[in-house]
């Protein structure tokens, strides 16, 4: 037993990639999550429309940012604002005492207005909740989770497939074929994207059916933004899958790439609660901006014009990763070609 | 024109040379060898040749274009691990080459490959996927066959089969480039090119790379210790069926230690040795 | 005492990876295994040593056994002393003895210059005489050694055989698997096997002699008992009748178990 021990230190150690996980993952890890977990609402962006828009901001508790205060805007274009996502809390202030809409959809925020609210009332203040009337946590958390499982499971099954090409030997006979890198790219993604949308319409349908979750919106910003979502899930996949040696190393890269997005997409942790510094990582991962559009469709009833940001980022998400795939293809499949150039 | 052309071809692993100053050339309806241990450097040159791989110095051209210019249609690869589907069946494996080069899927009966076209690739035996994969290589007529030692683990019966389709592709035109660490698969070559450690060791047809060398042939019954001092000579000792054959060292020495010896031709994997020192 | 198989059979789910295939290894002598991939030498060696189970006759195998696998047998990311040291101490063999006998190792397999490299840095004839080394290390009275020599140059491929015989005659019992027919003449006996029968055995000499029929050489071929040898095809005669334009040659162990796989498909 001793030499067998003895032999397996040898090789771990010799091993410097195995030991870089081992020592470095755990620090870096804990490093970003440690800053990323809060559940604390230091800002809720806050409209004020109304007549008393000039003079109520100041009333207000410091935790409610007025961004915008407009004394033309009605409660009409409050609830736009609310819908839109610009601002999570609006005042509407009027001929009788003023209103708070809150957005339901935004938990931890409209929890902490209500505390707030309730703790030091002002006189005549009273709040709705829009868009998630219970504040159930479910109706908040089961849109990302359905993106959270689709693009952990479709990066998954995806990052395998070029690496068995590559063990199998079948990728150099796609080489000498008369392919070009993004007839490969697209021909990979594919049968994934086809049956992993049909697997978002399972996960979501059961997920409001069980769960509750309202669908207040129209389907199509939903449609659009879970396309291509899938389109950058899968890609991360087919992209993971061109830089490792073998499948070992594609799993271990696609768990960590589901990782972060647990963390870091503001699926749990609301973004705005994040040290700035980690928040930025936040901004890069689709599932993200699928939580977004997602959210504001089911829960908000956001329509596209609404969702445009986050939309128009995922599917730049999606070119740059087709890009870097296809880039990575090429030197694959014709690194002489690609000397030949430079 | 040639249709492969390797001209000064090299690549460096960081330190390691795996191919050293290459040259070489192959010509229509030509079978060129390339013969040498795992390790020399074959699989690494066919790469390069095939433009999978790019060469860290020299050119590789197919009939004249560089070969990352090249139409694919114009190359057939066969590599060692025979780069076909295991879970698809021997017909769709067929039917995806075809459709890839653009022609119309073979004729499996003409390749007596009927019997098979419904079987998974991964359930036959190597003897059968390997005609597959030579049948996939060429049903687009290629003017160039790569054959990554297509007959590595075969027996006997089974190379010359396989010997026989390489000369019948060879005999329409087509210019092929077999590797191969069999010394007596150089003589089913139009020319071979010997390789040791990436580097060119000799090249031309069996007669011509045999040509004058001489191996000193002693007979059995001489003591280690004589052996270990040729050796320490810079002779290489080989076995043969009636006692010891020494390459390397002139008739006048091997009788001075050994006290015995006659001189005669060398056979090919003598001159091999001889040629790698 | 012989050790080896009887009359063997191995299944694998629906496949026969061996028929009733025997043979016997004496100590002191090497038995060559020849075959073509698949033919069965990897199972056969396998189950040899006991690591696969039987469906059929019996093994005799010593308490002690060496064994080499196609794969060399070497880890790429420990040295040569660490590879051995590695085995010494997986067999608890004595410090010292294990020592002196790693040295002489070392010295006889000329690896003494390379010991502190690492597996994955050998060349491949230095990597195969370090896994014969390890399999012999713990003195077994019988050495397995699966295709020692596949794909090795033609020098390196000499000084394993050299390292072979030695360990032979320190009395050990040798079964040695390849591809090349061409090294079946440096065993003392021979067994020639396809798709898991066995198509002949006996010694070189005797394997020879058995072939049925008679075989010719001709510049064209004639009829489906030819096939291709270089320039020239071989025709095989079964009833030793004369081939019209050919002449009679004596066959080479390549050739009969050429004619012994043609008479094999003849029969399926």
């Amino acid at each position: 037993m001793l030499a067998m021990t003895l032999k397996e230190f040898r090789q771990v150690v010799r091993d410097h990639r195995t030991l870089a996980m081992l020592i470095v993952m755990p620090v870096v890890l804990l490093l970003v999550f440690g800053y990323a977990a809060s559940f604390d609402v230091d800002v809720i962006p806050t409209a004020v429309v109304g007549p008393g828009a000039t003079n109520v901001p100041e009333q207000l508790p410091e935790l409610f940012d007025v961004e915008t205060a407009d004394a033309d805007a009605t409660r009409a274009n409050a609830e736009e604002m609310l819908r839109a996502g610009e601002v999570n809390l609006a005042v509407v202030t009027g001929d009788g005492p003023p209103v708070v809409l809150l957005d339901g959809s935004e938990l931890f925020m409209a929890r902490a207005a209500v505390q707030i609210l309730a703790a030091a009332p002002i006189p005549g203040l009273d709040y709705v909740v829009l868009f998630n009337p219970e504040l159930d946590t479910s109706a908040v958390l089961v849109p990302g989770l359905a993106g959270l499982i689709i693009v952990f499971v479709g990066t998954l099954v995806t990052s395998m497939s070029v690496v068995r090409e590559r063990e199998t030997g079948t990728l150099e006979q796609l080489a000498v074929m008369p392919f070009r890198p993004r007839d490969v790219f697209m021909g990979k993604i594919a049968p994934y994207f086809l049956i992993a949308s049909i697997d978002i319409v399972i996960v979501l349908t059961i997920g409001t059916l069980l769960f509750d979750v309202p669908l207040n919106g129209s389907v199509l910003p939903l449609i659009v933004g879970a396309l291509a979502f899938l389109f950058v899930a899968l890609g991360v996949g087919v992209l993971i899958s061109s830089v490792s040696e073998n499948q070992a190393q594609a799993i271990q890269l696609a768990l960590m790439t589901a990782l972060p997005q647990i963390m870091l997409s503001g699926i749990i942790f609301p973004l705005s609660s994040m040290a700035p510094a980690v928040r930025w990582i936040g901004y890069l991962l689709p599932l993200t901006y699928f939580n977004q559009v997602a959210k504001g469709v089911m829960l908000r009833g956001a329509g596209l014009g609404d969702l445009l940001m986050p939309l128009a980022l995922l599917v730049a998400l999606g070119a740059v990763i087709f890009t870097l795939a296809v880039t990575r293809f090429r030197s694959q499949l014709r690194p002489a070609r690609v000397r030949a150039a430079t | 024109m040639r249709v492969v052309a390797v001209t000064a071809l090299s690549k460096r692993f960081g330190e390691v040379r795996a191919v050293d100053d290459l040259t070489f050339e192959v010509g229509q309806g030509e079978i060129v060898g390339l013969l040498g241990a795992n390790g020399a450097g074959k699989t690494t040159t066919m790469r390069m040749v095939l433009g999978l791989l790019a060469p860290t110095s020299g050119r590789a051209l197919i009939e004249g274009e560089p070969v990352g210019r090249v139409d694919r249609r114009r190359l057939g690869y066969v590599p060692q691990g025979l780069g076909l589907y295991r879970e698809l069946t021997v017909a769709e494996n067929l039917r995806f080459s075809a459709e890839a080069f653009g022609t119309a899927p073979p004729d499996l009966a003409a390749e007596g490959l009927s019997e098979y076209a419904n079987r998974k690739v991964g359930e036959l035996p190597r003897g059968v996927t390997r005609r597959v994969a030579f049948v996939a290589a060429r049903l687009h007529d290629p003017g160039v066959l790569i054959l990554d030692e297509p007959t590595s683990g075969v027996g006997p019966l089974g190379r010359a089969r396989l010997w026989e389709s390489i000369h019948l592709v060879a005999e329409t035109g087509t210019a092929v480039l077999v590797s191969t660490h069999h010394m007596e698969e150089a003589e089913e070559c139009d020319r071979v090119v010997l390789m040791a450690q990436g580097r060119r060791v000799a090249t031309g047809n069996v007669s011509e790379v045999i040509s004058g060398l001489r191996t000193v042939a002693v007979v059995a019954g001489v003591t280690t210790a004589r052996l270990d001092e040729i050796r320490r000579l810079g002779g290489t000792v080989l076995l043969s069926n009636d006692g010891w054959r020494v390459v390397g060292l002139p008739l006048s020495v091997v009788s001075e230690v050994v006290g015995s010896g006659t001189e005669v031709p060398a056979t090919f994997e003598e001159a091999f040795v001889a040629l790698s020192a | 005492m012989s050790w080896g198989l009887s009359r063997v059979t191995v299944r694998f789910g629906d496949a026969t990876a061996l028929a009733g295939v025997s043979i016997d290894v004496e100590p002191g002598e090497v038995a060559i295994v020849v075959g073509a991939d698949g033919a069965g030498k990897t199972t056969l060696c396998r189950t040899l040593v006991g690591l696969e189970g039987i469906d059929g006759g019996e093994i005799r195998r010593p308490d002690r056994t060496g064994f080499q696998p196609e794969t060399s047998g070497v880890w790429n990311d420990l040295t040569v002393m660490e590879n051995l040291e590695f085995v010494a101490g997986a067999y608890g063999l004595a410090t010292d003895p294990a020592r002196r006998r790693i040295e002489t190792l070392l010295e006889v397999t000329g690896l003494g210059g390379a010991r502190d490299r690492l597996g994955r840095q050998l060349s491949g004839g230095m990597r195969q005489k370090l896994g014969v080394a390890m399999a012999v290390l713990s003195d077994p009275e019988l050495l397995v050694l699966d295709e020692p020599t596949t794909g090795l140059d033609p020098v390196s491929r000499l000084e394993l055989w050299s390292f072979i015989s030695l360990t032979a005659g320190e009395g050990k019992a040798i079964l040695v698997t390849t591809t090349y027919t061409d090294e079946a003449r440096r065993g003392n006996s021979v067994l020639a096997l396809d798709g898991g029968r066995s198509l002949a055995s006996g010694s070189v000499a005797e394997v020879i002699d058995a072939m049925p029929g008679a075989l010719f050489e001709s510049a064209r071929s004639h009829g489906p008992s030819s096939w291709r040898r270089g320039r020239t095809w071989r025709i095989w005669s079964p009833e030793a009748e004369p081939v019209p334009g050919a002449t009679e040659v004596s066959p080479d162990l390549a050739d009969v178990v050429t004619v012994a796989a043609l008479a094999a498909e003849a029969r399926r």
